[in-house]
């Protein structure tokens, strides 16, 4: 007999979960829209967005709203100065230096972070309600809940920011074809920027509520491998398929969790992986790229 | 200046070693590395391995990345690979190092062979995300296969034993690392003067037409993993013969992205540049240690030792990557170029 | 006559004067591996203080046989090769007699090398019940119960309060994590006690809500934390305690530090779990030593710092027996003047007094976190588990 109760929890739990990984997601898919670069230090960058909330609110002692927009502003302008300083020069070069540049970037912003902060475990401060919410019988862990809401907030203002405002259009236009988007009079340069700073501030997002479900550490940056898989499974450029990816992975790693044990999440995310390049390497949503001799 | 080097047949220009001035800074290099035991304190005797035992490791993944240019992130766990296989071999039946050394360079060859599958699906930056998962992959089997690999406890090697004579101490292990070590770089150096190292460099600039040309993708991609992790599993055996101890932990992600580092700091696609770029990123951490206990307030500056040690290993990379994307072997180049033309300018 | 006296005066006053320092040049060394920064640094830095503090009151007393103790440390940010390269480099350019190690990992590699020197007694932060084994590890020892034993009296604590309870074990998924599952097996049953659930956690997870949900399911009256130092347990003891369940939290040594626990904020209230010292401000007997601590540093002393400062006691205290046996300073005869130690008063650091007969000192007291007073407070008296 199945016990119906537990599935459904835990797929509450997943989905909450894959919410998260769709944030961040987010962040990665936005910087390779538009400027092509696979990020591979985007755990990094959310964890400088939790770090930097954390110096706002704790040891500034700002109010916890004056942190977070202080936290997300902070962060997106490294994300710019990262840009500025370290994916500028390496404009045409191959991605695979690209890469390597962001395997560097990451890291230097752990460095960073055991520098100025330690390489001890810091908690943020309490700000998110801490009653469990039911969904009809179902128990699900507030911060998950909350987590998962904000970051469908932000992945619909995302999708819909692309669709109508100028700037996303932009976005969408440069990441089609650059020289056209040139062409158009579109500042490409102002528009990777641009993007860098946006998605670091969502990265700043995702960081804030990674950071107050569990603690805040220079080792944070591991949770990037994870989202690496979602946007694999959802595809490098689509945002939808962040989302879808997310969700999927989320709930993937959920079900291994529970029904087979601990150790064997990781494995199931990563067969998971391995699966969707052999069958389906662009993902779900991705678009197929036509290699051009 | 070099003047005189005409050559008369084919075999005497493809030598790799052409020049008397060549052989003989060689023949001064091989002395200094058999006198250098010698003279040297226990502790840069331990560096000297280390060093050889990462050499080895470079310079399989510049075959598989900087000839080839298939970008790999998991040549450390092929060197677990073969680690643990010589550390079953030598466990359970004794045999003689340098067998169980082949064995777990073949059993990581097989390895890396099945992993370089997906290679042929999937290019460039989706092989390395695939090499992470791989690397994810062995880890778990790692840490779970208990009967084999004695779970997250590890196993430990009895030292390598040649004739009765265990090598325990740095300096008998020096002579089994070293030696092997210049016969492996040989062996690579002597890789490219052959069709396949030709093939793979073909590969590497533009796969679609070298296959026009007639050269199939899927055997070279996979030989070229194969030899990769070949050398990445001595790398391993040998690090399992001079650390004594292998655990799950002991090859982690980061081991990989730092052998990247190695052969992008010392210069991908070149032989010198794995042998500069390991022995350099190997050793600045010592020389960070060193500045370290310069500074006035050594004590209480010694507690960031360890981020700045970080900090740097990302900046070089980021460094040379933006301003040397040829690395340290370009440098070198340049410097040998000066004295080669002078009195003329370059 | 008189300027015979006076040469002879002078010479035997210079001889003297030449012969003094070259006695007390023979210092005893004691090397350490010490994670001073890494992510085990909240400790390492403790420990270094408690090593450093207790061969300051020796040296400041004489030192051994007027021998003074030199300690000296390379910092390994808890990497196990870095370890490796500071103890070569420590004791190639030093006669050790005395060594500090700070894991596991470095513990289990180096002790081919440790038996193939002989020169050197070894201990360190590593709790690990592998290590607890004198045939395999003859040099090395622990300053404190090891894993297993921990595990073993927080149960024998847990079947005295609510005998036939049902207990869970929440573990990472580590060596660190795995290491005393077995234990708690086995004693579960030997004690009676009906194990709920075992739930493994993978390393540097975030959520672990399904995990959570688990352990509600399995709704056990004792949930055991062991392999962590902070995350994720506060999500664990928080989401729990949300949903209403009675269950009582543990946690084993490196957990148990008075500031870890503070920083689990009000879910944290109530948590107990096994520590083998007396916490820097516990005043509850007479501890001399806690005494001159508290003279010495006047802020709070985390208890890695005590884990320091013992095993560093305990170094010194075999180097002690052995020099006054009138042996050489090799590892088996430090070894032994160790195993010698019985019924040893650490002057309150523990609370009562010691007896070494393998590699661990299995002995223990339960704490609870009281967040009103923002102390811990013993609820048990001293387990022993021998």
């Amino acid at each position: 007999m199945i016990d119906w109760l537990l599935f459904l929890e835990v797929s509450l739990a997943g989905i909450g979960g894959g919410g998260l990984y769709a944030l961040a997601g987010l962040a990665f898919v936005l910087i390779y829209k538009a400027t092509r670069v696979v990020n591979l230090a985007i755990g990094e960058m959310l964890m400088i967005g939790a770090y930097f909330f954390f110096a706002a609110a704790s040891e500034l002692g700002w109010p916890v709203g004056l942190a977070i927009v202080a936290a997300v502003v902070a962060s997106g302008f490294s994300g710019g100065l990262i840009e500025r300083l370290l994916i500028r020069p390496m404009l045409g070069e191959s991605p695979i230096s690209v890469f390597m540049i962001t395997v560097g970037l990451s890291s230097i912003l752990v460095g960073l972070v055991e520098l100025v902060w330690g390489a001890d475990q810091l908690r943020l401060p309490e700000f998110m309600p801490t009653n469990p919410v039911l969904i009809g019988e179902a128990m699900v862990a507030p911060k998950i809940f909350y987590g998962f809401l904000v970051a469908a907030v932000l992945i619909a203002s995302v999708l819909i920011l692309f669709r109508y405002w100028r700037g996303g259009v932009a976005l969408r236009a440069t990441a089609s074809d650059r020289a056209a988007a040139y062409a158009m009079g579109i500042d490409v340069p102002r528009v990777f920027s641009l993007t860098w700073v946006l998605a670091a501030a969502v990265a700043a997002v995702a960081g804030i509520v990674v950071g107050s479900i569990s603690s805040l550490s220079p080792t944070m940056g591991i949770f990037g491998l994870s989202v690496l898989v979602v946007v694999i499974v959802g595809g490098l450029d689509s945002v939808l398929g962040a989302l879808v990816g997310g969700l999927l992975v989320g709930l993937v790693e959920a079900w291994t969790g529970t029904y087979l044990g601990g150790e064997y999440k990781m494995l199931a995310t990563f067969t998971l992986l391995v699966l969707v390049l052999m069958i389906r390497p662009y993902g779900l949503f991705g678009t197929h790229e036509i290699e051009r001799l | 200046m070099r003047i005189g080097t005409a050559k008369e047949t084919y075999f005497a220009d493809e030598a790799l070693f052409d020049t008397r001035t060549q052989r003989v800074w060689l023949l001064v290099l091989a002395a200094l590395l058999a006198v250098f035991p010698f003279v040297a304190s226990q502790y840069w005797l331990y560096l000297a391995c280390l060093v050889a035992i990462n050499v080895i490791a470079a310079t399989g993944l510049n075959i598989l990345t900087g000839y080839t240019g298939l970008v790999s992130l998991g040549q450390a766990a092929f060197m677990g690979v073969g680690a643990y296989t010589v550390a079953v071999l030598e466990r359970r039946w004794g045999t003689p190092f340098l067998l169980n050394l082949l064995a777990g360079g073949a059993v990581a060859m097989v390895v890396g062979m099945v992993f370089g599958v997906p290679s042929l699906r999937v290019k460039g930056l989706y092989l390395a995300i695939a090499t992470i998962a791989a690397s994810f992959i062995l880890h778990f089997i790692f840490a779970n296969w208990t009967a084999v690999t004695g779970g997250t406890a590890g196993l430990t090697v009895p030292p390598a034993n040649v004739f009765g004579l265990p090598l325990d101490s740095e300096f008998r292990s020096y002579w089994m690392i070293v030696p092997i070590a210049v016969l492996m770089v040989l062996g690579a150096a002597n890789l490219f003067r052959t069709r396949i190292g030709r093939a793979f460099i073909a590969i590497r600039d533009r796969d679609i037409s070298a296959e026009v040309l007639g050269i199939p993708l899927l055997r070279y991609k996979l030989l070229s993993f194969g030899i990769a992790s070949f050398y990445a599993g001595v790398a391993g055996g040998l690090w399992a013969y001079f650390f004594r101890s292998v655990t799950p932990e002991s090859f982690p992600l980061i081991m990989s992205i730092f052998f990247l580092a190695c052969i992008i700091v010392g210069g991908m696609g070149t032989i010198l540049g794995s042998i500069l770029g390991a022995a350099f990123m190997t050793l600045v951490p010592e020389a960070l240690k060193l500045v370290f206990g310069w500074l006035p307030n050594a004590e209480a500056m010694a507690v960031h030792l360890a981020p700045v040690r970080t900090m740097v290993f990302g900046a070089l990379i980021v460094g040379f990557l933006i301003f040397e994307p040829h690395g340290l072997a370009e440098m070198w180049r340049r410097v040998r170029r000066f004295f080669h033309l002078w009195p003329f300018r370059t | 006559m008189r300027v015979v006296k006076w040469l002879v005066g002078t010479v035997t006053a210079a001889g003297l004067a030449l012969a003094a320092p070259a006695q007390a040049q023979e210092e005893i060394v004691l090397g350490g591996s010490i994670p001073m920064t890494g992510v085990f640094a909240f400790a390492g830095v403790g420990i270094h203080a408690g090593i450093q503090d207790y061969v300051k009151i020796v040296n400041d007393a004489g030192g051994i046989k007027g021998r003074k103790i030199r300690y000296v440390f390379e910092d390994t940010a808890y990497k196990p090769d870095v370890s490796v390269a500071a103890f070569k480099k420590l004791t190639g350019s030093h006669k050790v007699s005395l060594y500090y190690g700070d894991s596991t990992a470095f513990s289990k590699t180096i002790n081919p090398e440790l038996e193939r020197m002989g020169t050197i007694l070894m201990a360190g932060a590593s709790f690990a019940t592998e290590i607890n084994n004198p045939q395999k590890y003859p040099m090395q020892f622990m300053a404190g119960p090891d894993y297993s034993e921990q595990i073993g009296i927080l149960l024998r604590y847990i079947a005295k309060e609510k005998p036939g309870a049902r207990v869970a074990i929440v573990y990472s998924d580590s060596e660190f994590g795995r290491d005393p599952v077995e234990e708690f097996r086995e004693q579960s049953k030997k004690l009676g006690l009906t194990v709920a659930t075992e739930i493994m956690t993978p390393p540097g997870s975030v959520d672990v809500s399904t995990e959570v949900i688990k352990l509600r399911r399995a709704s056990p009256d004792y949930t055991i934390f062991h392999g962590y130092v902070l995350a994720p347990i506060p999500q664990f003891v928080q989401q729990l305690k949300a949903a209403g369940s009675q269950t009582k939290f543990m946690g084993s040594f490196w957990t148990m530090d008075h500031s870890t626990v503070m920083k689990m904020g009000e879910a944290g209230d109530g948590f107990m779990g096994v520590m083998p010292y007396r916490y820097y401000y516990d005043d509850s007997a007479k501890a001399p030593m806690l005494e001159k601590i508290r003279q010495m540093r006047p802020e709070y002393q985390s208890t890695p710092y005590l884990q320091g400062f013992l095993t560093a006691m305990l170094l010194v205290e075999a180097a002690k027996r052995t020099l006054e046996a009138g042996k050489p300073l090799t590892g088996k005869n430090l070894k032994a003047a160790l195993n010698s130690i019985k019924d040893f008063d650490t002057g309150g650091i523990i609370g009562v007094p010691i007896t070494i007969k393998g590699n661990s000192i299995p002995v223990g007291r339960i704490y609870r976190a009281d967040m009103k007073a923002q102390k811990m407070v013993p609820v048990s008296d001293w387990i022993h588990l021998d």
